[in-house]
């Protein structure tokens, strides 16, 4: 499975997962609250290009994260100014970039398992709600090992739909690819029966 | 993974508890395997090369995945699996459609569509499985329609007017683009779930009484 992270060694890369969370959290609440002008739109930008402009980071990195939010970005913006003008247009489009932007460096710099252990402690809490954490735990790193099946699982399905001919459709996908998928979820579920776990 | 001592304590207390509590809650093998795959299941649908449901135009097809988990898996576990889900991608994994992921999605403007896809799941179960019976397909219908799109707009939109600071109902109205698509999702679920009712009827894990009309001569096969 592919991560997001890319390894490092940036002032981001040394903090620790939770301060480095805070922190993050912390700037994008606070270019939220940045009123909406042209000079605010300039200041998020510069927070943004200074955060990036780490060894390791860098900008293209940031080319990279603004290219998979293009979507988003442009439905945005277009909304934007249909209804309220170029200014607001900028600055809110310049904002949603700046906080999407600013939160990915928390998955660039933290490898996902470092993440998952801080979240597991975080959920610490959630005993209360009679949640078992080492369930939910548990249940997190099953998912993460069955990703790459079912992506397997889908690819051979939609394999199989083109040796025959048909396109792209989600409805011949649909059917093979969930009775596999569920297939793989009773075999799972005795794998995991097998090992202990009630 | 490493369990440092707050960890192991609650870990202990929990223990303790557990010998008292109810185990209502508590999820057993099988129902573990069916939310991560679940989860992982909105993933894979996500993934490159994504499907063209109307001539071209590039949608994704996560949602679909999100009204199947909840049709299948019943309000709480379809609830759990996209919140398995929605864990992952807070942890950074690129599981959303377009690679996307990591705490940035929940500060983006699509945040509460994300939180509505919990909501959503559970809302399509509550209705699928409201009844002891099998779900007819009006039922799965309603479902799909109020869970898979109301449900999940009702907290997509607000979320996304707070954070784009577009008024709400030009908000509303920007998201009407995306209706088509969903609508076409929701029959393609709706479709699908009869599909799977018929022909793997233990997807659901359930049993149903019989609904008096079509299924008086098959029975429905226990869960394994």
């Amino acid at each position: 499975m592919v991560t997001l992270y890319r390894p490092g060694d940036s002032p981001w890369h040394r903090l620790r997962p939770g301060p480095k969370m805070a922190l993050l959290l912390l700037i994008v609440l606070g270019v939220c609250l940045l009123p909406v002008t042209w000079w605010a739109a300039g200041v998020m930008t510069g927070v943004c290009l200074v955060c990036y402009a780490v060894p390791d980071v860098g900008m293209r990195e940031l080319g990279r994260q603004l290219f998979t939010a293009r979507w988003i970005l442009g439905v945005t913006l277009a909304g934007q100014l249909i209804f309220l003008g170029p200014e607001s247009a900028a600055a809110n489009t310049v904002r949603v970039a700046v906080a999407c932007a600013l939160a990915a460096l928390l998955a660039l710099t933290t490898p996902a398992t470092e993440l998952l252990e801080t979240i597991e402690r975080a959920m610490a809490p959630l005993a209360w709600l009679r949640i078992d954490p080492r369930r939910a735990a548990l249940t997190l790193s099953v998912t993460l090992s069955t990703l790459p099946v079912l992506a397997t699982l889908a690819r051979d399905v939609r394999e199989a739909q083109r040796a025959r001919g048909g396109g792209r459709s989600l409805r011949h996908f649909a059917m093979p690819f969930l009775v596999m998928a569920l297939k793989h979820a009773d075999e799972l579920g005795d794998a995991l029966a097998a090992r202990g776990v009630r | 993974m490493v369990l440092n001592a707050v960890q192991v304590n609650t870990v202990k207390e929990k223990q303790l508890r557990d010998d008292q509590a109810p185990r209502r809650w508590a999820l057993d093998a099988t129902d573990l395997a069916r939310v991560a795959v679940f989860a992982a299941l909105v993933a894979a649908l996500g993934l490159p090369g994504a499907f063209s449901v109307f001539g071209g135009v590039p949608i994704t097809a996560q949602t679909f995945g999100v009204m199947l988990a909840g049709a299948i898996l019943g309000p709480r576990l379809g609830a759990l699996s996209m919140t398995a889900l929605l864990a992952l991608v807070a942890a950074g994994l690129p599981l959303l459609a377009g690679g996307r992921g990591g705490i940035s999605v929940f500060v983006g403007p699509s945040a509460g569509y994300l939180i509505g896809w919990i909501a959503g799941a559970f809302v399509i179960g509550l209705i699928v499985h409201s009844s002891a019976r099998k779900p007819a397909v009006w039922r799965t219908a309603l479902a799909m329609l109020v869970g898979g799109i109301l449900v999940v707009y009702a907290f997509g939109i607000p979320v996304q007017s707070l954070v784009t600071r577009l008024p709400l109902a030009e908000t509303a109205l920007t998201s009407l683009v995306f209706i088509p698509g969903d609508l076409v999702k929701a029959a393609l679920a709706t479709l699908t779930v009869g599909t799977l009712l018929r022909a793997y009827p233990r997807a659901f894990r359930r049993t149903w009484l019989p609904s008096g009309r079509q299924e008086a001569d098959a029975p429905t096969s226990p869960a394994p």
